[in-house]
């Protein structure tokens, strides 16, 4: 027979337990029902658009349409072309960042004069506003009086201006030149301060071993910059998904489809056609890849134990 | 505390409230003559023009019992804050409003007719009668957008250019591409024409198309824009870039900043636009070196161009109406539109009283602008008007320009847009 003390302690315990578990929760509900407003309430209405027929203005004559939206991404012809050329901004763009990123990162961390002016000159283009970015670039690749051209042409490297924002082969990776400008500095900054955070004595262990500059940076820079830059590669691919400022200004998806992105297509669908239910539907098909995108990625980052170190 | 000091405390209270009362009454009777705020929204096409501002002053001024509050909102945003305000409940009580609309926001029920009001309205008579219709859905329907400023399409050209070349000013499409040929040496980067294929470019093609002959929809209204006649306009339209090679490579994605800084730059001879433009054409190239021209047509003896309607209109939802609809037809009065016409807004007035003053008569680019307005087509109210101005149209023509389509299939396409 349990003595009555015990049972009485084990009572207490989950007394306690069940105290313990309310006061968290109480303070957590504002930040709670703040997530339940701004991030599940829209979500749960894209889902419910996605089955509807919205009239905007006449709520009264919206119509369930069951899978009718979804049927129709299986006739929509730009849908293709749209996810094609989302796959090659998102990875184009994220890895030439995380390049450049990486390649800006190093240089900052070496000693020179001026290196703390420099570093924040380097900041310049992520904090310029977008729609700068994209006008200033749109103005420099200009097909008839660009800077770009006009430098190239000088240098002997083409013989006549080209149209790059109106070419279908050139529209695309010119937008993306744009946005890699951009995100160069977020990659350098991060990958920067991962960079500082490694001990020095290690590299000094490996010069007095008389390891080589490039051996140090495969076996040691790299190796320990690696959680951030995946970390960081994760984070880029998700905000790039979504990017469309520039595309939307410097080309607006064109010519024709040839630089059109899944959100921009969805936008276009939403706000310019008003078909909310097809746009919040291309949406969600959006999502859906990413989040799949997402959680392979982070499956091989756990497979390879990165997280861990 | 005594009973007395119970009873002074309540009588204090009583007399505090009825003070307070007593204010509110006040109050209440100061905010029945608070005046009825009405929200307008408008775009400027250069929005650091200071005459919209100056016109609502003088307006509150001599309006004691209107407050007019306006909201500037770009262009290219217009429509879809429209939209979303207007779903949210928030709307303005009256706004700036473009024909390219009317037939998808009448089909949602969001404009109020306007025909009683007009009936009573003093300035209806001064109107040019057939500029009426570009605020209706059908000629005999209810107006819906008071007329205000319009633009109809002309061609630019480069008079210095044609002189050196011996060139006359075209008049038909034949003599327009023998021209823009002639001035088209592309190892100068120079072309014959500032073809519009990226954003607004629409209202140029529009142009080409009813003065080739071609119509977007029949005297039924039924859509007509891929009927054989319009298909071959648009197989010559599209040629100019992709046959003749007259535009500049970048035709495709050109929208009017870069269509007008290649006129300004020298290197397109022609570029077709409207009198807004003007100031800043001769003020970069020189009056004597700019001429303007009706758009070339492809029988001479049946001209026409491309009109579109800025109006206004009052919303359904709007609570104001009556004060709104004061405000709109104000603005549609000789003064104000005198002023806003001659501002560097400088669209075409819709009132006889004020085309036939000097300074639109005796000014070439008012004046060929105002007899265009006499053969002038609009855009029809149709609900898929707005989408094909705002992306289908740009899409579509830019694939036909690259050859990734027939000219037959972008209209195809066109129709069905318009169709929805």
């Amino acid at each position: 027979m349990r003595s009555p003390r015990r049972s009485s302690a084990k009572a207490s315990r989950g007394n306690r337990r069940g105290r313990t578990w309310v006061l968290p929760l109480f303070l957590l509900s504002p930040a709670l029902a703040l997530l339940l407003g701004i991030v599940a309430y829209p979500i749960a209405r894209a889902i419910w658009l996605s089955f509807h027929r919205l009239e905007i203005l006449r709520p009264d004559l919206t119509q369930y349409v069951a899978l009718d939206n979804y049927r129709g991404l299986l006739q929509d012809p730009v849908i293709r072309i749209a996810l094609q050329n989302s796959v090659v901004w998102v990875v184009g763009v994220v890895v030439f960042q995380c390049l450049g990123g990486l390649v800006g990162a190093l240089i900052l961390n070496r000693r020179f004069p001026g290196r703390a002016m420099v570093r924040g000159l380097a900041l310049i283009p992520w904090a310029t506003p977008s729609v700068l970015v994209a006008l200033m670039w749109t103005w420099m690749l200009d097909g008839n009086y660009g800077l770009v051209n006009d430098l190239l042409v000088k240098a002997g490297i083409l013989s006549r201006f080209q149209p790059w924002l109106a070419q279908p082969w050139s529209a695309l990776p010119a937008v993306m030149l744009a946005d890699v400008w951009q995100g160069i500095p977020f990659f350098a900054v991060m990958l920067l301060a991962a960079l500082q955070a490694i001990p020095e004595d290690l590299f000094e262990a490996a010069r007095i071993d008389g390891a080589s500059p490039w051996r140090v940076f495969r076996h040691i820079t790299l190796p320990l910059l690696l959680p951030t830059i995946l970390i960081t590669t994760m984070l880029r691919m998700i905000w790039t998904a979504n990017y469309m400022d520039l595309i939307m200004i410097m080309t607006g998806g064109g010519p024709g489809y040839s630089s059109l992105t899944i959100p921009l297509h969805a936008y276009y669908m939403a706000y310019k056609r008003l078909d909310f239910g097809y746009g919040a539907t291309i949406a969600i098909v959006q999502v859906a890849i990413l989040a799949g995108a997402i959680v392979a990625y982070l499956r091989q980052l756990r497979s390879h134990e990165v997280m861990v170190q | 505390m005594g009973r007395l000091g119970w009873l002074r405390t309540v009588l204090l209270c009583l007399g505090i409230v009825g003070l307070v009362l007593l204010l509110g009454g006040g109050a209440g009777s100061l905010h029945a003559q608070a005046p009825t705020v009405v929200r307008y929204w408008l775009w400027l096409d250069d929005p650091t023009e200071p005459m919209f501002d100056q016109l609502v002053k003088e307006f509150n001024a001599n309006h004691p019992g209107i407050k007019v509050e306006y909201q500037l909102v770009p262009l290219s945003e217009y429509h879809d804050k429209l939209v979303t305000a207007l779903a949210a409940g928030s709307g303005p009580d009256a706004g700036r409003f473009k024909d390219w609309w009317l037939g998808e926001f009448v089909k949602l029920t969001a404009l109020e007719p306007l025909a009683n009001s007009i009936a009573k309205w003093v300035g209806r008579g001064d109107v040019i009668e057939n500029l009426w219709n570009t605020g209706k859905i059908t000629t005999a329907g209810p107006v819906y957008m008071m007329p205000h400023q319009f633009i109809t399409f002309y061609l630019y050209y480069r008079k210095d250019w044609f002189t050196q070349a011996g060139l006359k000013p075209p008049a038909t499409f034949d003599d327009f591409l023998a021209a823009a040929t002639k001035l088209t040496d592309s190892a100068k980067n120079q072309y014959g024409f500032g073809l519009r294929g990226g954003a607004g470019g629409q209202d140029q093609w529009l142009a080409f198309m009813v003065a080739g002959g071609a119509r977007m929809v029949d005297a039924q209204g039924k859509v007509v824009i891929n009927s054989p006649e319009a298909v071959k306009v648009n197989q010559w339209y599209i040629d100019l870039f992709r046959t003749h090679k007259v535009a500049p490579l970048s035709a495709p994605t050109d929208a009017y900043a870069q269509v007008l800084g290649a006129f300004q730059a020298g290197t397109t001879a022609m570029m077709a636009h409207h009198v807004g433009s003007s100031v800043l054409v001769t003020q970069k190239l020189g009056v004597a070196n700019v001429g303007v021209l009706p758009i070339p047509a492809a029988d001479p003896a049946k001209p026409a161009t491309m009109a579109t309607m800025s109006g206004n209109v009052v919303f359904a939802a709007s609570k104001q109406k009556e004060a709104a609809f004061s405000f709109i037809s104000w603005l549609s009065e000789t003064t104000p539109m005198d002023k806003w016409s001659g501002s560097r807004q400088g669209q075409l007035p819709v009132l006889k009283s004020v085309a036939r003053l000097p300074r639109y008569t005796e000014n070439t680019f008012f004046k060929v602008s105002l007899d265009g307005a006499n053969y002038a087509i609009a855009w029809p109210p149709l609900p898929g008007v707005g989408y094909v101005s705002a992306q289908a149209w740009q899409a579509n023509m830019q694939r036909a320009l690259l050859g990734q389509i027939s000219s037959k299939d972008m209209l195809d396409e066109i129709a069905k847009a318009l169709q929805r």
